[in-house]
């Protein structure tokens, strides 16, 4: 029981903390101090999202447990599927600039809109894996009750806890031994591909609810090479959206997904040069 | 903002129909108990949809997930719902209590032996 509880306290809370954790490094990194308050603010709305879709969840007579929470499941993943890419390109083109922008106070039209949309971000991530927690905690909670062993049920869920955020204190502390470049540029893969993980979960379920049509399915079957419920095809399927029987829709979304982002980073990279020497003239910035 | 509610409105149709849709189809269901799985293996008919019944009968909550079927369904301890799975090639498929990492299950769908 102990490992298990730890284990899943942890395990969910992880990707919510790889997004809080970069969030935070980068902000923190870049002088935009007025972010952190809307993210912590995100993680606050989060939790209380999380305990209210954890009620939901736990009655199986409520609205939430049946085709609505199909459909608030697949706006949330979207949703954040698109806030995180379009967090990634907004860190590409202000990282450099953001703190003298923010100095010389131009940035703060531009920041305080998308610092909302990082709140929301935060908010999405910590609703989704926490929500589940919230149910595993109470349901376990409450065996451990009946049972009378609350302790060590209680250190257990504490442990797991106590790993998540020595989890989070890792990426800080990496974020000071990487270079500021390479922090950036392995954390942009990880949400771009956490993203393409969303995106695919989204489409599963917006085929599940008949709004997008399957297609062949499945298109392939590699659960034999490499199987997506355990493991590192299990990794993969969370945090990239790999699978081992996918339908065709799912894979041309996955495929359209790469095409968009690889036309974006490459219009980005054409721009960018423009506004480094914008930078490097006088201080005046391009509006 | 219209919009979303638009497509929210659409959605909620959608899935409503196919609610109704699911009461017609047929059955297996599959009960879940602080870990343990029965039946570990469930035999079903391929090409066609078909509903899961999803019984919790331990005191301490279940989550019934798979990748390859596409489904996660948090339950609460004493709680009994449902999943529609789309319609399958022959093959298996697996899927475990994410709850309770041990129980791992598979599903087998078998095609219909020609007469």
């Amino acid at each position: 029981m102990f490992n298990q509880v730890l284990l899943i306290v942890w395990r969910e809370s992880v990707e919510a903390i790889l997004i809080i954790g970069i969030v935070h490094a980068w902000l923190s990194q870049s002088g935009a101090r007025v972010g952190l308050r809307y993210m912590w603010l995100g993680v606050l709305a989060g939790l209380g999202l999380a305990g209210l879709i954890g009620m939901a969840l736990m009655s199986a007579a409520s609205w939430l447990s049946g085709s609505a929470q199909g459909i608030f499941q697949t706006v949330m993943v979207l949703t954040a599927c698109i806030l995180i890419v379009q967090m990634v390109f907004w860190m590409r083109t202000h990282a450099r600039t953001l703190k003298t922008e923010l100095e010389s106070g131009l940035a703060h039209s531009v920041g305080n809109a998308h610092y909302w949309g990082i709140a929301t971000l935060v908010a999405i991530a910590v609703a989704r894996e926490g929500s589940e927690t919230v149910v595993f905690l109470y349901g376990m909670g409450m065996a451990q009750w009946y049972s009378g062993a609350m302790t060590p049920f209680l250190i257990a869920a504490a442990s797991g806890f106590g790993l998540a955020v020595l989890t989070f204190q890792i990426m800080q502390l990496g974020n000071r031994l990487f270079s500021w470049r390479r922090f950036f540029a392995v954390t942009e893969v990880l949400l771009l591909l956490l993203a393409a993980s969303l995106l695919v979960g989204g489409i599963e379920r917006l085929i599940d609810l008949g709004v997008l049509p399957a297609g062949p399915d499945p298109l392939w079957d590699s659960s034999a090479l490499l199987n997506d419920s355990e493991g590192l095809g299990g990794l993969l399927a969370t945090f990239a959206g790999y699978r081992a029987m996918p339908p065709l829709t799912a894979v041309v979304g996955w495929v359209l997904y790469w095409g968009v982002i690889a036309t974006l980073l490459r219009w980005q990279r054409r721009r960018i040069p423009m506004t480094v020497r914008h930078d490097t003239s006088n201080g005046m910035q391009a509006p | 903002m219209k919009h979303m509610l638009r497509l929210l409105a659409l959605l909620t149709s959608l899935s409503l129909a196919s609610t109704a849709y699911a009461s017609e189809l047929t059955e297996y269901t599959l009960t879940l108990h602080n870990g343990t799985l029965s039946p570990r293996t469930l035999h079903v008919k391929a090409g066609e949809r078909f509903k899961i019944t999803l019984k919790n009968t331990g005191n301490t909550p279940a989550e019934f997930e798979s990748t390859s079927l596409r489904k996660e369904k948090v339950l609460g301890p004493s709680v009994t719902s449902f999943v529609v799975i789309h319609p399958l090639k022959p093959g298996s498929y697996d899927f475990f209590d994410d709850f309770h990492p041990d129980a791992r299950g598979s599903l087998i769908a078998e095609a219909a032996t020609p007469e």
